[in-house]
């Protein structure tokens, strides 16, 4: 009787501690499952074993690079790919015949532009995870890019609204171990994946949780009623890089800027 | 794919042989050495991997591609200067690659995705070097 008594009230105390439960912290250096999948950039991207790793070693020529998945357009749009609106399949087109002629014109990354989002998400160079109670900065190796969520209530002001940017401006909150964050003022000066492009009235859902320890996924939602017929919506899936390899480098795109042509 | 290339003697430019009369057509346009254009992925024929082996002159450590520029006997007693790109250094370190991986004067060999154009140069898919260790283009998958 005794016991009961000490139990019991020691019990009522832990409920509200257990749902008062701090959120699952994503810090921490992480490398896409599979950066060049295709879901990532295109129809038969990645395909074929990975190429051998480096060391003393005899073998066949490898696989062709996996650097170069076929998001080229040659092979027209993959299923998967986001359902443009024709005004927009029109624009893809077009800048699929000038990619297509050598043509850097659409090509952000050889201009060392940000990737922008929702296409940052991708990772391919590995991402870095930065995150404290009331912010989450998301890290790209590729362009050195940055993506700031905001998670201490703060809204997006009409002049953030006026004034797009690549990442956009990201809001969230925690539902759970789950972190939902919206992101709106996006520029159109970027691509959706690949070089699907998009509106700026394009706005972005992203739930991102832990799978298990370690494995980190993001279920992106892109909507865009002027650019898409229909929501498109992508998982990432990310793992935690261990020791040796949790070092991001620094990318300073522009000391190759002349290389563009 | 693999099986289908063919080599021949070192210090010459192999490739397959349906790819043979492209670099010829390609050749006789472009004569100057080639330039670093940096190159989006659909400047190469991505499904196509071609050797070339080589001694090297230069190895450029920087984004958003690195460079190795090498020079290839011709075959004819002569030299052709060769440009490939090469992924970004942080990409390539986590491959085993470092800034000094490649000194100029050494030989290597080179698989690579050629130019769509014919110019002379490519898409590095991996490295040999002369004692035969291999410089992977990508780290071990992350499964």
């Amino acid at each position: 009787m005794t016991t009961r008594k000490t139990i019991l009230p020691l019990l009522m105390l832990g409920i509200p501690v257990l749902c008062a439960q701090a959120p699952p912290d994503f810090s921490g250096v992480y490398y896409p499952l599979n950066p060049f999948g295709a879901n990532a950039l295109g129809r038969g991207a990645g395909a074929g074993k990975q190429p051998p790793a480096t060391g003393k070693q005899k073998g066949p020529p490898p696989r062709p690079t996996q650097s170069a998945p076929l998001a080229d357009g040659s092979q027209g749009r993959s299923p998967d790919a986001p359902s443009l609106t024709p005004a927009y399949m029109a624009k893809w087109e077009m800048i699929r015949k000038s990619r297509m002629a050598g043509s850097s014109e659409y090509d952000n990354t050889a201009k060392c532009l940000p990737p922008g989002m929702p296409a940052m998400m991708n990772m391919a160079y590995g991402m870095e995870v930065m995150q404290t109670k009331d912010k989450i900065t998301f890290f790209s190796e590729l362009n050195d890019a940055l993506r700031r969520v905001y998670l201490d209530g703060r809204k997006p002001t009409q002049k953030i609204l006026d004034d797009p940017t690549y990442a956009g401006y990201s809001t969230g909150h925690w539902e759970g171990d789950t972190l939902l964050v919206d992101t709106v003022a996006l520029h159109e000066n970027s691509f959706i994946e690949g070089f699907s492009p998009h509106s700026d009235a394009m706005t972005i859902k992203e739930r991102i949780r832990f799978l298990s320890p370690g494995l980190l996924e993001d279920r992106i939602t892109v909507t865009d009623p002027k650019a898409l017929t229909k929501p498109w919506e992508t998982v990432k899936t990310y793992r935690k890089a261990t020791a040796g390899t949790d070092e991001l480098r620094e990318f300073a795109c522009p000391e190759g800027l002349g290389d563009a042509k | 794919m693999t099986g289908m290339l063919q080599r021949i003697p070192r210090g010459m430019i192999t490739m397959r042989a349906h790819f043979i009369a492209l670099a010829v057509l390609g050749a006789a346009f472009f004569h100057a050495t080639p330039g670093l254009a940096h190159h989006s992925n659909v400047a190469f024929e991505v499904t196509k991997v071609v050797t070339i082996t080589g001694v090297v002159k230069d190895f450029q450590w920087r984004n958003p591609h690195t460079w190795v520029l090498l020079a290839v006997d011709d075959g004819k007693g002569g030299k052709v200067d060769w440009a490939v790109e090469g992924r970004a250094p942080g990409i390539l370190l986590r491959a085993g690659w470092s800034k000094n991986s490649l000194k100029p004067g050494e030989m290597i060999t080179v698989d690579m995705s050629p130019a769509r154009d014919g110019s002379k140069t490519g898409l590095v898919a991996r490295v040999t070097k002369a004692d035969g260790t291999i410089l992977a283009n990508a780290p071990p998958p992350t499964q």
